[in-house]
């Protein structure tokens, strides 16, 4: 099999040749050990096999930024036969650099024009045999857009496979000549990669290079030192100079520039979207069309998407071991709550795919970087970057948004410190999941000013984010790597439909993977700790003695009627009970009148002589259907008040009463902390569990009003619970998202658990602040604001420091 | 280095559409590499294409490829006025 290594600059449209020459049979991961997508395929041509990479797009070889390292370790490593350097053939000039650099390695290199419309459009004339004839290669025009030139590569792959390179193509080095030649002499290492290329690489002082092959750093420094005293040149720079201008001499032998001052479509955009006026509000139209068709618009799609979750379980249910009334068997149990567990997630998936394609979209045009370039002095001062924007819209930071999509979106921020600054904010931002238990609370306790208090906690998340972020990089991340702020805005592309497609389905693919397998892990880990050690037999005594009772005055209501021998057995009447709860529930999915009959239908016809009392037509049916709404819901009732006992006996109630002697001084009782414990499997099972342990029968009662009515808790309880919940914790999904992106177990465990500290300190002390000062609900939540907005005044205020790279020192 | 007897000024200082020569520059280490990588090196003609909106960071058309760098690096290369 013949390996091929694709390398080239940043936006010279390697992805999309990659795209190109694999379809969709790809393979993404990350490089082992860094968070760098590694993309492989492996084709046929012509009865050959090729396993081709895509290295990550780097501008040279140096070892400062992560992509580099990447491309040049895997490059020194992997025996790769042919190398396909890809060029946007409109600035060969610059690109040029990077390709003699990949010819002194020695190995086969097949030259790929990509964008070849683009040069003709702005009518560069590139005199392909000439450009072949100087550098020595086979070039291959392509248009990776329009899928031109795919056979032509191949074959051009094919042929450079067996060619063996006998003299690598040489740029003269002037005065470092004679030492390249003395540290070749060093070099005692065989490999495939060509000495010289080593001893270049080592001159200029590579630290991957220098212990490759073994050479001390020292003798390196002496001759450079040496180079200086005897010429007055900088290793570096020189190096640089003389290759741009080999790339210069290249390039005006081989293109001829017929309409040198042209004004490209690129720069007639700019002048629009980077106008100094109109930047900032091309800006928010394009993040609230983002949040608009993906979080709103998805958010909508899954009214379409749910009723098939919703039937897939009603299926699985329909499968599971009935239940007798009130005794559900356990695996019943635990299948429901396997199945909801994973479809509370699945259903987000139209808002991620939706979300996903923008961002393709936005990549593939060219605006990322110009939105970097527009907010970066806001956020740096804060530490974050100006690529840390989208992250941050995705995470919600207006009301609604999900924190997988933002922490994933974070990949593309070059600043190390910043990105990892980034990845552990995105949490605090409102997700969507968090927006009902806002309600639930508002509702309960400030129906007169739900507007301002959601305006409260929409604004307040954003600069907590920005406030969080100053207090990390300046401690715990102060050390991390930074990076300059210097970045190519690459000209305006117009996104191609199937590689936007195509990248939106492989990352929806790569959460479906990655997350929902350690996600269902996780939810049996909580069902246990739910489900155990059960309810005493004193109490479970007692439910049984009521749900005698209803059974009883069922009996007799329905005894005279001619129906009776029907169900005059406990296993008849549960068998009924459940299927009055089954239809029920498809019932309540079903829209069409002509869906409701074939639903009437299907139910007939597997049960033909009990269904008749479900939907009843005569007085005796009509008279057990009564009977039997009675009884599922004195059933319901009673699984409810048993589940809220089993809750309460769990190990996580205990676990939650454990907690009470801290949390009480935020004013959280144990059943507050068992909500929140639960709503770390996902934030949704706050609101459920929460609601379930109010609801304690009182079902005629909303959620909202039976909280309020509760008597346990005011408004400035409700306001500290407010406050918990937007600087909650991640839940496990985003924290398995903190591990991928951050590729480290001890960030994933600080990002759990200084959310929680953060959140039970301010808590507690606004919780203590408004008993001392009599505050209300509203006054707490709103000095709460104040506090927040000052200090983020403060802070943006203060000069930042700057620390991890060395403008003008060496490091 | 050749050293030229016009007056050089930083690149931070240039206005909107005034061109240059790059003649010096003070960065060092990954700052360096990365100017270098991108064109960044003594004798090339540059353009002050813009500034951000709030002023920060700068846009630099360099090699027909626009760049953005910050003020504070931008400080550290010396040019000279075309």
């Amino acid at each position: 099999m013949t390996k091929v290594a694709l390398a080239g600059q940043p936006n010279c449209g390697k992805s999309t040749i990659f795209n190109m020459l694999s379809g969709v049979n790809q393979h993404v991961a990350n490089y082992p050990g860094v968070t760098v997508d590694k993309k492989s395929t492996t084709i046929k041509f012509q009865g050959e096999r090729f396993e081709i990479v895509d290295l990550p797009g780097t501008y040279s070889f140096s070892t400062y930024s992560l992509e580099e390292r990447v491309a040049k370790t895997f490059l020194l490593d992997e025996d790769t036969d042919v190398i396909v350097n890809i060029v946007d053939a409109s600035s060969l000039r610059r690109s040029l650099y990077l390709t003699f650099q990949l010819l002194e390695l020695g190995k086969p290199i097949v030259l790929v024009l990509n964008m070849m419309d683009v040069a003709r459009r702005r009518e560069l004339e590139i005199d392909i045999d000439k450009l072949s004839e100087m550098l020595n290669l086979q070039i291959v025009e392509a248009v990776g857009t329009k899928k031109h030139g795919k056979k032509e590569m191949l074959e051009a792959i094919s042929r450079a496979s067996r060619e063996t390179i006998t003299e690598p193509f040489k740029i003269n080095y002037n005065e470092f000549e004679s030492y390249i030649a003395d540290i070749e002499e060093m070099i005692g290492l065989e490999s495939t990669i060509s000495r010289r290329w080593l001893a270049i690489k080592a001159l200029e002082a590579d630290r991957v290079i220098l212990d490759k092959v073994g050479i001390n750093k020292e003798i390196i420094k002496d001759m450079t030192s040496s180079i200086h005293a005897k010429y007055d040149l900088d290793v570096d720079q020189t190096f640089a100079r003389l290759r741009y201008d080999s790339a210069d001499i290249v390039y005006h032998k081989c293109v001829k520039e017929k309409n040198k001052n042209a004004d490209t479509l690129t720069s007639k955009l700019d002048r629009i979207v980077l106008n100094k006026w109109l930047a900032f509000p091309i800006l928010g139209v394009v993040i609230y069309l983002i949040y608009q068709l993906s979080i709103v618009w998805g958010y909508k799609a899954t009214n379409y998407t749910w009723p098939f979750l919703a039937a897939f379980k009603n299926w699985l249910v329909a499968i599971l071991p009935a239940a007798k009334f009130i005794d559900v068997p356990l695996i019943t149990d635990f299948g429901i709550w396997m199945t909801n567990s994973a479809i509370a997630l699945l259903n987000y998936i139209p808002i991620f795919f939706i979300l996903f394609a923008l961002i393709a979209i936005l990549e593939d045009v060219g605006y990322m970087p110009r939105m970097a370039f527009i907010l970066d002095r806001v956020f740096r001062k804060f530490g974050l970057h100006g690529q840390s924007t989208l992250p941050l819209v995705l995470g919600g930071a207006f009301v609604g948004g999900c924190a997988v999509p933002g922490i994933m979106a974070t990949k593309g921020i070059a600043d190390e410190r910043a990105r990892l600054a980034t990845i552990l904010t995105v949490p605090y931002m409102n997700c969507l999941a968090k927006v009902p238990f806002y309600t639930l609370l508002l509702g309960a306790f400030f129906k007169e000013d739900m507007a301002i208090m959601m305006f409260f906690i929409s604004t307040v998340t954003l600069l907590i984010a920005l406030i969080v972020a100053r207090l990390l990089t300046s401690t715990v991340l102060s050390n991390r790597e930074t990076a300059p702020f210097i970045m190519e805005l690459p000209p305006y592309h117009l996104p191609i439909v199937r590689s936007v497609l195509l990248r939106a389905v492989q990352r929806v693919w790569l959460y479906i993977k990655k997350v929902m397998t350690i996600v269902l892990a996780v939810a049996v880990v909580l069902f246990v700790l739910l489900q155990y050690p059960g309810v005493s037999t004193e109490k479970m005594a007692e439910f049984t003695q009521q749900r005698d009772k209803a059974l009883n005055a069922f009996d007799i209501q329905v005894q005279k009627t001619k129906y009776y021998q029907l169900i005059d057995e406990a296993s008849e009447v549960s068998q009924l009970v459940n299927l009055y709860d089954s239809y029920k529930a498809r019932r309540m999915l079903t829209k069409t009148k002509g869906a409701v009959v074939s639903l009437d239908d299907a139910f007939l016809a597997k049960n033909p002589e009990l269904f008749p009392l479900v939907r009843p037509t005569d007085k005796g049916a009509k008279k057990i259907n009564k009977a039997i709404r009675k009884l599922s819901k004195v059933n319901k009732k009673l699984k409810i008040e048993m589940k809220n006992e089993k809750i309460t006996n769990s190990f996580l109630g205990m676990f939650g009463r454990a907690l009470e002697p801290v949390t009480q001084y935020a004013g959280f009782d144990w059943r507050v902390n068992v909500a929140f414990l639960s709503s770390f499997a996902a934030r949704e099972s706050a609101v459920a569990t929460l609601g379930s342990l109010y609801e304690k029968g009182k079902s005629n009662l909303s959620p909202e009003e039976s909280i309020a009515q509760d008597g346990a808790y005011t408004p400035i309880h409700a306001v500290s619970m407010l406050l918990f919940m937007i600087l909650t914790p991640p839940c496990i999904a985003t924290m398995v998202v903190v591990k991928l992106q951050s590729n480290s177990y001890r960030w994933m465990l600080f990002a759990t658990f200084f959310p929680i500290t953060l959140g039970i300190i301010l808590s507690a002390l606004f919780f203590f602040l408004a008993l001392q000062f009599s505050w209300s609900g509203i006054e707490m939540m709103r000095n709460f604001y104040i506090s927040v907005v000052l200090l983020t005044l403060i802070l943006a205020l203060f000069k930042t420091k700057q620390s991890g790279w060395q403008v003008g020192k060496s490091q | 280095m050749k050293q030229s007897t016009k007056p050089t000024l930083h690149l931070s200082d240039l206005k909107q559409n005034q061109k240059g020569i790059i003649r010096h520059c003070a960065a060092e280490g990954m700052l360096k590499q990365k100017l270098l990588s991108m064109g960044f090196i003594p004798g090339a003609e540059i353009l002050m294409v813009r500034n951000a909106p709030l002023r920060d960071p700068i846009e630099i058309g360099i090699h027909n490829c626009l760049v953005t760098l910050r003020r504070r690096e931008a400080k550290l290369i010396k040019v000279e006025m075309l």
